[in-house]
């Protein structure tokens, strides 16, 4: 369905047509992409404070390359699970013993989406379809992800400022990745996924502070493993798209 | 299912244990589930460690749930990893998805259950050590190390399975700290600033994003020839320059040293005196110091000897006679000065004047003609600078004005002149009294507290006012006009001072006095109050003069006392006509 991602290799042209030939692109107009600064794509990005936007390169620049759109979308991801990890930690650090009485990581809310679980099936997905993928899962955690944030302060944790700071950043790095991939799959003509997004429709984390923390503690179990899975697939998009860059793998 | 199954097993265990206690055999211990490691996230180990086996041969047994199912698995490999330890396989392996693993030691007596450990496999990814280090040196003259190693073989990387990031640490070999260096995900490090002739040793490991680090490689040697740094000799260059410089720079404040003391130290500017000598104040002659401080010519004199040159000084003393002329009068004003009066500006002041005389004794006076007179009590009456008291001054300012009002009153109708003179008197006196008085009754005070300028002014007025009032008979002059002044010539015998006037322009005189103002100009002086006055010859006026006459003469006819050889007048005024039209009042007096 999708277009691989050999014919977007190159450049993306901003006209929104879809580049369907290799168009390698002039070296003069490649925007040299220095670190974890840039992801043009993204036209509002507040996370965090290294995060610069360059809209103005895409749109000075006729082409963009999407080696370094990956590699944008990677270091977002990376640093949504690396959030999410520091906040679990410290969650388990003060009370460790609520997270042996969370339930099986299978009755997450994104568990239908059926999701490889093998290196093998992964590398078998074509791009459009790790792509579609990501985005579905990102998608289903949106809302989940704006209730942890809120009912962070509230939380019967000695730590609640720490964990607040963390799922405020979480949800705005996740939501800035998403926008960000959705633009991007957009641009490169794929159409929409087929994967069905699924979002958390439930209100609240719980009547009582036990079941609240035991509650805020599988979500945040759950959103872990799909940030993981989030990152792993960016990362081999990345590391296809950069083909030319070894190193980049 | 398993809680039963552990829950039998542990009854049977208790009944064994407690059947064969006696014997001191014992159900295993507990074993502990140490760590499950994954090297490339596609497979993983668990090892564990086991209890006390209860001195019974126990065997272990590893069983695994995976989550959203209940089925129990046991390790499907305890040999591959080792001892103690369960290896899944790839095929045993699913991601992202949690492992319920349990450790079950089971001996003859009982079994034990570990505590359950959940794994997740994408979480406990530690890779191998990475592989192929090697360790280059690059370029002699400058040499540093370039650093290669590949990453470990199981791990993917090529796909994106893996993402790697490497560090890398260096350690001189004598060195006891490690200098570590983070990498990144390249596979290539450079380093730099090596000193030479030693031995380095280098070291790598990686770590996946998420996940552990890998154990430290083996360590790689390398050793690095003797060289010259660039970068010591370009200090050895900089410091020799410098020196160069520096040395320059001391050569340059050397020559210059004055100029620079001069510069940093500026002279304090000293106390400059003129005449001042401070090698003289050294020696210790303080008197020839002194001395030389001394200006000569200090009050300024010259100044105050030219304003007194054009002025009437007597200075009587009882036996001095003076013979004023114009030049004497310097040397007379030397003299006096000398004598008796170091005040120089009260020379002018003190100078005895006829008319101030006269001026003193009103009463006496009756005549309209002031008369010279030498006289002790005029004498006394002479303005002294210091001496002179402020009635003395005021008598004679008072006197002025009496004689004035005297000429003013005493209007004699014998004379033409007279009527006008009290006129002109009057006038004179008002000009005199606007112009001058003031000055003249300042004067006495500036006497006592200014300077000389105000008391020459002061004498001036005096001798001026004296002067004119000698005139009035004699002189033919105007009162607005300048004054004239007469100059004492000599004194007789009779301390009669002789005045002769200062020649002045005679067409002037002539033309004012016959400009309607009837002047009488004093012929000669008779002893004791006596003028006797001239006719004017001048041609123009000769009318008038001739009219005058006779008035003259009645007029000196009605002076008391006053003998009617007046009445020679005319013939002196034949023989002894002054050039100007004046008598010469000495060659009258030789008569």
């Amino acid at each position: 369905m999708g277009l691989g991602f050999e014919s977007h290799l190159g450049c993306l042209a901003t006209d929104w047509r879809p580049v369907l030939g290799v168009s390698p692109s002039p070296p003069a107009l490649r925007p040299v992409l220095l670190g974890r600064l840039r992801f043009p794509v993204t036209p509002y990005e507040t996370s965090g404070s290294e995060d610069v936007l360059l809209l103005s390169l895409f749109v000075h620049c006729h082409c963009v390359d999407f080696g370094d759109l990956m590699d944008r979308a990677v270091q977002l991801s990376d640093k949504v699970h690396f959030l999410s990890t520091s906040l679990k930690s410290d969650l388990d650090y003060h009370l460790p013993a609520v997270g042996k009485k969370i339930p099986h990581l299978s009755l997450c809310h994104t568990s239908p989406l059926k999701t490889p679980m093998d290196k093998n099936q992964v590398l078998s997905l074509s791009e459009s379809e790790l792509l579609s993928l990501v985005q579905s899962l990102l998608l289903s955690w949106t809302d989940a992800l704006l209730l942890l944030s809120s009912e962070a302060s509230s939380l019967p944790h000695p730590s609640t400022s720490t964990i607040q700071v963390k799922a405020k950043q979480l949800r705005e790095n996740s939501d800035t990745l998403g926008t960000g991939l959705s633009r991007l799959a957009h641009k490169m003509g794929s159409s929409s996924s087929s994967y069905i997004p699924l979002r958390y429709t439930e209100n609240s984390l719980g009547g009582d502070d036990d079941s609240r923390l035991v509650n805020f503690h599988f979500l945040l179990s759950c959103f872990r493993r799909d940030s993981h899975k989030i990152d792993n697939f960016l990362k081999i998009l990345r590391c296809r798209a950069n083909k030319q860059k070894p190193d980049m793998c | 299912m398993m809680s039963r199954d552990s829950g039998a097993s542990l009854i049977l265990s208790l009944l064994i244990s407690a059947v064969l206690d006696s014997d001191g055999l014992s159900p295993p211990g507990k074993p502990r589930l140490t760590s499950c490691r994954s090297p490339e996230k596609e497979t993983f180990t668990c090892w564990w460690e086991p209890g006390s086996d209860g001195g019974l041969p126990t065997n272990y047994s590893l069983f695994y749930r995976k989550e959203n199912s209940d089925t129990v698995y046991e390790c499907p490999d305890y040999h591959t990893a080792g001892r103690n330890s369960c290896f899944f396989s790839k095929n045993d392996t699913s991601i992202w998805v949690n492992y319920n693993i349990t450790v079950v030691a089971t001996n003859a007596l009982g079994s034990n259950f570990s505590d359950p450990v959940d794994v997740d496999v994408v979480y406990i990814v530690q890779p191998h050590t990475p592989e192929n280090l090697t360790v280059v040196l690059e370029d002699e003259d400058n040499p540093f190390l370039v650093v290669r190693w590949e990453p470990p073989r199981m791990a993917d990387t090529r796909s994106g399975w893996i993402t790697l990031i490497y560090q890398l640490r260096v350690k001189l070999e004598k060195e006891e700290e490690w200098e570590e260096h983070f990498a990144g995900q390249q596979k290539q490090f450079n380093i730099f600033s090596l000193h030479s002739g030693e031995v380095y040793m280098v070291q790598v490991r990686c770590k996946p994003d998420h996940g552990f680090w890998s154990e430290w490689s083996a360590t790689t040697y390398v050793k690095v020839p003797d060289y010259i740094s660039r970068e010591r000799s370009i200090w050895i260059l900089i410091a020799v320059f410098s020196t160069f410089i520096f040395f320059v720079f001391i050569w340059t404040m050397h020559i210059n040293r004055n100029s620079v003391k001069h510069f940093l130290l500026p002279p304090v500017p000293g106390p400059k005196i003129k005449g001042f000598d401070t090698q003289l104040l050294k020696s210790g002659k303080s008197e020839a110091v002194f001395s030389a401080l001394v200006i000569q010519g200090y009050p300024p004199t010259s100044y105050y000897d030219d304003l007194l040159v054009e002025y009437l000084e007597v200075y009587d003393n009882k036996e001095q006679v003076l013979m004023l002329d114009r030049k004497d009068l310097q040397e007379s004003l030397f003299k006096s000065k000398s004598s008796s009066d170091t005040d120089s500006g009260r020379g002018s002041c003190d100078s005895h004047t006829l008319l101030m005389e006269k001026c003193v004794e009103p009463k006496e006076d009756q005549t309209m003609m002031p008369q010279v007179k030498d006289s002790e009590a005029s004498r006394d009456l002479v303005m002294k600078n210091d001496s002179n008291t402020p009635e003395s001054t005021n008598v004679k300012t008072k006197t002025w004005p009496t004689i004035c009002s005297s000429y003013h009153y005493d209007q004699n109708p014998c004379y033409h002149s007279i009527p006008e003179m009290p006129r002109q008197c009057h006038i004179s006196s008002n000009h005199f009294a606007s112009t001058h008085q003031q000055d003249y009754w300042e004067s006495p005070a500036d006497i006592y507290h200014k300077k000389p300028p105000s008391g020459y002014r002061y004498a001036q007025a005096y001798s001026e006012f004296n002067i004119k009032g000698i005139a009035l008979k004699e002189a033919t002059f105007p009162a607005s006009k300048s004054l004239e002044y007469v100059e004492v010539q000599h004194v007789n015998q009779e301390n009669t001072l002789i005045l002769k006037p200062i020649g002045q322009e005679g067409p002037d005189l002539f033309h004012a006095a016959c400009t309607g103002h009837d002047y009488s100009r004093v012929n000669r002086v008779v002893s004791d109050n006596v003028f006797l006055l001239q006719r004017d010859t001048s041609g123009q006026c000769h009318s008038d003069c001739q009219e005058r006459e006779a008035p003259v003469r009645s007029c000196t006819q009605q002076q008391p006392g006053k003998p009617a050889d007046h009445l020679q007048v005319p013939r002196v005024q034949e023989t002894h006509l002054a050039p100007n039209g004046y008598v010469d009042t000495a060659t009258m007096l030789s008569y």
